[in-house]
């Protein structure tokens, strides 16, 4: 099968290939995206903290530090643009004894000379004061860090960009890329994609898709990071992300994050795992994030209040002569014509991923005059959340829409009417954990006991689906084996 | 003689019951708390029976299925057949508590029934 | 604002009692919220029988045994709202509701809540492993499958012993699934004897003792669970992992009372019950909102329930006339030997029913009820067991003082 005639085709519709997708639909290019999940966020970009980084641990000057700074300034706008939820909430990096507080004078001179804004040493009582849950004899604090929710941010980036014309496909793995008559074909399953351009935004395949390009070999690394989700009822002890003082290697390890929806996050335990795909929660880990988690966070992480868990990947790549670790790579080359590739990006991936795309359009822009896409728009709205209204506001959906009154998933207060919109989005998901990603359902204590029988429903009689075509969240990922009768 | 111990099913006291037993014929009982207690000991010896419950699919109501159940024990061995039959049977609504979907189902003096009252949707 | 004099919150086997009760007692306006479409609660869909056999004298189906009551409701013209789901609960008991026609605001004079419970998921448990399909908690299951005529898989594993998971064995074996076996961690089973034996002796499905799941297998629908023997701390003992091929894996792993709404109303729960702390009135520390059913402590028994919210009625109704209750001041403790009591504070005026359970299995056990290092009642019970609600009665002419009262067992 040949698919149609594209400008740019953007391999891999993670943040990165989202924000990409987005920022080029500024210019008058037929795009489109091949993604080789399910949904946007299945990968790194729903997988992970969810924390505006402010770039003071990003290491030393980089395009990596360059790209967060840029990133964090710019977020309240974007924030509103895209209609993400988002609080600038701060962050404190905590340490005791002597050796953290070595650590933390070390980071807080290296975040001064990276020009990171208005960080402070500050000691235990302005800890306390910040946050009076945190504990801790000396801690940065990093006014510019945010929290966001990272599958939220990934799915309003792409439903941006679709509504401005952007073309989504899933399912499609790409296998090979050949160059013919001044394109690319680019090959998945059995489609074969045509297209003057080709960007590789593919995140941790991004190291295959590399050398089929044309552009260099490299060592894809993962990192695995086991969390716990608590319950909203500790989410109110805590308005701060806390981190301890980086250890030996730099790293600060599991740390505690208030998400923007009102749960807290205990995580991620880091754990190389070198190139392959691990997803399993341990229960020598889970264990440790009791642990562990209840030092940071005193009387507040317990089990009772645990309500999920989850792995997180945090890839990064090495260079194969030298195995370092390489920092965020975008490149072009005149002997490759057309074509963008983007590696190396790891942590902060989310909050670089717009000033990310925009060196991308530059690098586009230095081998072809681009003309402006007119009517892009830039705002995009996202389901209304009747959670989110004051009684007034509650009203006034119901009367607009009556499915608003009635009450899907009662842990998270989300509607029918959010959940119909969610199984109608415009980029064609229809799993289950699309649904949830886009609403919150099943999302709280229940973990969908109430409400999932509700969402399999709506997606077979909207979707017009056979029961057996109902997916969790990827293929083969079968919800049902069939009728009973 | 020989001896066996059963769990009694017929309320949820679940009285464990100690049997001796001959040929079929109870000799004595251990640990029940009422005389149901011997007839259920009694019946599982010689002849065991079960009641079950499963459901019906139904048309023109606002769920696909009707529940249903037996109206009498049935033989422990014809459960599967009983369950043939279930699976063979449909409704359409509306329907009533104690209407029969199966009389005498598979010739064992046992009728499915409905048991939900289903309205037309 | 619409003003009610009761207003109960879940029409399921409790809020339909009490409100049939609170009808009898003549106070003529009550309101029943439900979220569903339909009243019966969480008996829609446990279509199997044994229910009412204590209430009614004869064994029925969930679906039967909540009818009863919905006619009944029907007939002294208690007021329904179907569809209806409530979403606060102000401490000064303004009830916000919502509902296709608009969200509903109603200032109750009293407040029943019983809104029942929900699973213990996975999530709770921290289960290791992957996050494949086909993982589904027992009750969940059983609304696909009894409900939505949506089989969730058909090489099954189960894990816990509650009856919810031995009730699905059954109904799972019935609708052509194969049941590996059910899983309890600890060395006695969670559900009632009669359930183990019609639900799993009769259709040799196997329950293993002292054994958990520890890890679940499989990327895109679960492939096999990993199975070990756990010792009586409950601790993996090395070396007996077990792989168990399955398409699906239950839970029936406990459940919580769903109490979301009554902390918003300001009401103090119970640490060991997860429900509300109550008196002898089924009052809650709010006056004037009570409670009583799965809300209040997991019951064994629908039977139980229906009778606990129909207890209640005479508190609701006192209230009402008098516009409050006496202080409950004699706290019930317990022993080590019991999880836990319902009502956990008495006035030690009128006859109260104590209801309990034990934490581990316990033969000819002796209860006791002490108040100021007197006996003031004793029980003999020839078995007591954690799946089964242990009740006894103490009466007014019992208690020798304002003292708190001690519970406790020995065998």
């Amino acid at each position: 099968m040949t698919g149609k005639k594209y400008d740019v085709i953007i391999i891999g519709g993670g943040v990165v290939g989202s924000a990409v997708a987005r920022e080029l639909s500024r210019y008058r290019l037929c795009i489109c995206v091949l993604e080789k999940e399910l949904d946007v966020c299945n990968g790194v970009s729903g997988r992970n903290t969810g924390l505006l980084h402010s770039g003071i641990l990003s290491g030393e000057h980089s395009l990596r530090t360059e790209c967060c700074i840029e990133g964090n300034a710019e977020f309240d706008r974007v924030a509103r643009e895209l209609d993400v939820p988002f609080k600038r909430c701060g962050k404190l990096i905590v340490g005791f004894g002597e050796r953290e507080k070595r650590s933390l004078e070390e980071l807080f001179s290296h975040g001064k000379k990276c020009g990171i804004p208005g960080i402070r040493m500050i000691g235990h009582d302005e800890i306390r004061a910040i946050e009076p849950n945190a504990d801790g004899e000396w801690a940065i604090h990093v006014p510019t860090a945010g929290i966001l929710c990272p599958y939220t941010y990934t799915i309003a980036l792409a439903e941006n960009a679709a509504r401005n014309g952007v073309h989504y496909y899933f399912d499609q793995e790409v296998t090979a890329i050949d160059r013919r008559e001044e394109s690319y074909c680019v090959h998945t399953g059995n489609t074969e994609w045509h297209s003057r351009w080709v960007i590789n935004c593919a995140g941790v395949s991004a190291c295959r898709i590399s050398p089929m390009l044309g552009f260099g070999e490299y060592i894809p690394k993962r990192v695995k990071g086991e969390y716990e989700i608590l319950d909203k009822k500790v989410g109110r002890f805590l308005s701060v992300p806390i981190y301890p003082a980086p250890g030996e290697d730099g790293d600060c390890d599991l740390h505690i994050t208030p998400t923007v929806d009102g749960n807290v996050l205990v995580g991620p335990t880091l754990e190389e795992v070198g190139e392959e795909e691990d997803y399993r929660a341990t229960r020598e880990k889970i264990d440790l994030l009791a642990r562990q988690g209840a030092r940071l966070f005193p009387n507040h992480v317990k089990r009772e209040y645990f309500i999920r868990n989850y792995v997180g990947i945090f890839p990064y790549v090495a260079d194969p002569l030298t195995g370092e670790r390489v920092d965020f790579q975008i490149q072009s080359d005149k002997r490759i014509p057309h074509a963008v590739n983007v590696v190396g990006i790891s942590t902060p991936g989310l909050t670089s991923a717009l000033p990310i795309a925009r060196r991308v359009a530059e690098k586009v822009k230095e081998q072809e005059a681009l003309t402006v896409n007119e009517r892009f728009c830039p705002v995009r709205k996202g389901i209304v959340r009747f959670a989110d209204q004051d009684d007034e506001g509650k009203r006034r959906l119901i009367r607009q829409d009556p499915d608003y009154g009635e009450i899907c998933c009662r842990c998270e207060c989300v509607t029918m009417a959010e959940i119909r919109q969610a199984v109608h989005n415009i980029l064609g998901v229809s799993t289950v954990s699309g649904i949830k990603y886009r609403t919150r359902a099943t999302m709280g204590r229940c973990q969908g006991g109430y409400c999932e029988t509700r969402i399999t429903s709506m997606i077979e009689e909207e979707l017009k689906k056979e029961v057996t075509e109902v997916l969790w969240n990827q293929k083969n990922s079968q919800m049902f084996t069939g009728r009973v009768k | 003689m020989n001896s066996r111990v059963f769990t009694c099913i017929l309320c949820p006291n679940g009285c464990e019951i100690e049997v001796c037993h001959e040929d079929g014929r109870v000799l004595e009982t251990e640990g029940n708390k009422c005389k149901k207690g011997q007839q259920y000991v009694e019946q599982e010896l010689t002849d065991p029976r079960r009641t079950i419950a499963s459901s019906v699919r139904i048309k023109g109501s606002f769920l696909p299925l009707c529940s249903v159940r037996l109206t009498k024990p049935v033989p422990k061995q014809a459960i599967f057949s009983v369950m043939e039959e279930i699976n063979k049977a449909e409704l359409t609504a509306p329907v009533r508590i104690g209407e029969i979907v199966i009389r005498n189902v598979c010739g064992l003096e046992s009728d499915v029934i409905v048991t939900k009252n289903m309205e037309r949707s | 604002m619409d003003v009610r004099d009761v207003v109960i919150v879940g029409g399921g086997p409790a809020g339909l009692a009490a409100a049939v009760a609170l009808k009898k007692l003549g106070i003529s306006d009550v309101l029943v919220i439900e979220r569903e479409k339909q009243l019966g609660g969480i008996l829609r869909q446990c279509i199997h029988d044994g229910f009412g056999l204590t209430r009614f004298g004869e064994t029925l189906s969930g679906p039967e045994y909540s009818q009863r009551f919905i006619d009944e409701a029907e007939a002294c013209q208690v007021d329904v709202a179907v569809n209806a789901t409530v979403i606060d609960i102000t401490p000064g008991k303004i009830v916000t509701i919502d509902t296709r026609d608009g969200l509903l605001q109603v200032k109750a004079k009293a407040v029943v809540l019983t809104m029942g419970c929900r699973e213990r998921t996975r999530g709770a448990l921290s289960i290791p492993g992957t996050r494949p399909a086909g993982v589904y908690n027992a009750g969940v299951a059983q609304s696909y499958i009894n409900l939505y005529n949506t089989m969730v898989g058909k090489n099954v594993v189960i894990m816990g012993s509650g009856d919810i998971g031995l009730i699905m064995a059954r109904r799972l074996t019935l609708e052509g699934a194969h049941v590996e076996g059910v899983f309890e961690i600890l060395p006695y089973p969670s559900g009632l004897p009669r359930n183990i034996e019609q639900c799993l002796n009769d259709y040799g499905i196997p329950l293993y003792l002292s054994h958990s799941v520890i890890e679940i297998r499989g990327e895109k629908r679960i492939q096999s669970v990993v199975v070990a023997q756990a010792d009586k701390n409950m601790q993996v003992i090395e070396g007996t992992e077990k792989e168990f091929p399955c398409d699906t894996l239950i839970l029936s792993v406990g459940l919580i009372p769903e109490n979301e709404l009554s902390l918003g109303a300001g009401v103090c729960l119970d640490e060991r019950t997860k429900g509300a702390v109550v008196d002898d009135s089924f009052q809650t520390s709010v006056p004037g909102i009570f409670a009583a059913g799965n809300v209040l402590h997991v019951h064994d028994l629908v039977d139980f329930v229906s009778l606990e919210a129909e207890a209640l009625a005479e508190g609701v109704h006192q209230y009402l006339r008098e516009g409050c209750l006496e202080e409950a001041g004699i706290r019930v403790k317990t022993d080590c030997h019991i999880g836990h009591v319902i009502p956990q504070k008495v006035s030690g005026n009128k006859e109260v029913q104590l209801s309990l359970r034990v934490r581990q299995p316990m033969k000819s056990c002796r209860f006791r009820i002490r108040q100021g290092g007197s006996i003031i009642r004793e029980f003999k019970v020839p078995k007591a067991i954690p799946a089964e609600m242990i009740q006894f009665r103490i009466k007014a002419e019992d208690f020798l003082s304002r003292e708190d009262i001690e519970v406790t067992v020995d065998e």
